[in-house]
């Protein structure tokens, strides 16, 4: 009758070890999970700021093209100054992203004003300075959409129980998305005027 | 009662159930049953990537030229080919070349070659030197797809020129399959040039007119020549005629390639991986 007791103290102390490293082993499996996801979101995030960088890089020269041939359009060149020294100063994403879409609206106040110069639409030098930028805006759109998607990844696992307690236990928030207006593509077509 | 010749999960002739008193009972057992389920439901995420990628066009490249359009002619798809397969073989760069009837459902041919890019993964994983160059033909859009460890030797600006002073007019005369083969001509004129080897029998004359090196110009040593030769007198004159000759813009072959052997594999093993961000150029034609 002891034995039989015993036997069984054993046993059950047995399953109760065995699940504390079932649990232990799910647990660090799932926080080592939400730091690779973490990293993931930084690094994509880091690929946005590269991209809107090598992009505010690009500007001044595109405004000094433009400046040799429309000296006097000053409003939409100040505009642009003002909107690239704002979004040099964002920090967060959500600043990052007004920062973009101001900066976005004061440059197609440029392309229209080079509209009304056909001889500077049609320069070599402005012609490579609009492939330059409508590179950085593809990269940018794909920059996005990777860190989005990352970012999605991640907030799903926070907030899903059960690795939501996990979270939760390591200080995980989740992450803003980088919502920017993307202008409808317009894919050049070079006239070359017969 | 048992239901006997029913075909069970996976075609597996049994019982739906176990009845009862039958031994031999060839049903799939419950669990396992539930486990098949989970996997196929499981595995459904990794099958989503590039889903708007239409068959055929998605699954597999058929070779360095993919001619899902039909509208490039035997002459050129051989020498684009060629160049290609030379290409990967002496530089390791890998060049892709699609046409699509249409790009739909993408709505912008920048999605759809990004997308067919990194699904096919041109060029090499970890190096990323691949290049896609991408034809659709109903919406008339050109591009060409840089991978990141082109984009240097390939900016979009490049890109861009490419396009317009190689590709275009050929496109817009209707020419396709010409005018992939100048843009593939200067493609891989330029990476053979950058890595300093020679394409063997091909003759890249189309990516001249970019890789052109430039110097402080023929102008200004003749002029220092002149120069000199005015002030110090004759004797000046013949080593400076020899410096002159050495520094003037002249385009350099660079090396040689490696051996110049046959094209060594004749099947297309695929692509490498390669990833990409979005660099390079388009245009309507």
């Amino acid at each position: 009758m002891a034995k039989r007791n015993v036997l069984g103290i054993i046993a059950v102390v047995g399953i109760i070890v065995v699940l504390l490293f079932i649990i232990g082993g799910w647990y660090v499996g799932t926080r080592n999970r939400l730091v690779t996801l973490d990293e993931e979101v930084n690094a994509a995030w880091s690929e946005i700021d590269n991209q809107l960088l090598r992009r505010s890089d690009l500007i001044p020269n595109l405004v000094q093209t433009v400046k040799g041939f429309a000296k006097q359009e000053l409003q939409v060149f100040t505009e642009i100054a003002e909107a690239r020294s704002r979004l040099a100063g964002a920090r967060t994403v959500g600043q990052k992203a007004q920062g973009y879409n101001q900066l976005e609206t004061a440059l197609s106040r440029l392309l229209v004003v080079v509209e009304q110069y056909p001889l500077l639409k049609s320069s070599e030098n402005f012609l490579r300075l609009q492939d330059e930028l409508a590179g950085t805006e593809n990269r940018i759109a794909v920059a996005r959409k990777r860190y989005n998607d990352s970012v999605r990844i991640l907030n799903t696992k926070i907030r899903r129980f059960p690795s939501s307690s996990v979270a939760n236990m390591m200080g995980f928030k989740p992450r803003e998305y980088f919502e920017i207006q993307e202008k409808a593509r317009e894919t050049p077509k070079v006239d070359f005027g017969s | 009662m048992t239901t006997a010749g029913n075909i069970g999960l996976l075609g597996v002739k049994g019982y739906r159930t176990c009845p009862a008193r039958v031994r031999r009972c060839r049903a799939l057992p419950r669990p396992i049953k539930i486990l098949f389920a989970i996997s196929f439901l499981a595995a459904l995420p990794f099958v989503c990537f590039g889903q708007k990628l239409q068959a055929p066009i998605g699954s597999a490249p058929i070779g360095y030229v993919n001619d899902y359009a039909g509208v490039i002619d035997e002459a050129s798809k051989t020498r684009m080919e060629g160049i290609l397969a030379s290409l990967k073989e002496k530089t390791g760069a890998q060049v892709a070349v699609v046409t699509v009837d249409t790009m739909a459902p993408y709505a912008a041919i920048e999605e759809f070659t990004i997308e067919l890019a990194t699904k096919w993964g041109v060029g090499k994983r970890g190096e990323d030197n691949g290049v896609l160059i991408a034809l659709a033909i109903q919406e008339r859009k050109t591009r060409i797809e840089v991978g990141y460890g082109l984009e240097g030797i390939i900016p979009d600006g490049l890109a861009g020129q490419i396009l317009d002073q190689s590709m275009l007019p050929s496109l817009r005369a209707g020419e396709y399959g010409p005018g992939l083969l100048k843009g593939v001509e200067a493609v891989a004129g330029i990476i053979a040039k950058e890595k300093g080897v020679d394409l063997g029998p091909y003759n890249l004359g189309e990516s001249r007119q970019y890789t052109r090196t430039s110097s402080p110009g023929l102008g200004m040593i003749i002029f220092i020549i002149i120069l000199f030769v005015f002030i110090g007198g004759r004797r000046f004159l013949w080593p400076l005629l020899f410096l002159g000759g050495m520094t003037s813009g002249r385009i350099s072959r660079g090396g040689f390639g490696s051996g110049g052997s046959g094209f060594g594999g004749s099947g297309f093993s695929g692509f490498g991986g390669g990833s990409f961000g979005g660099g390079g150029s388009s245009r309507g034609f």
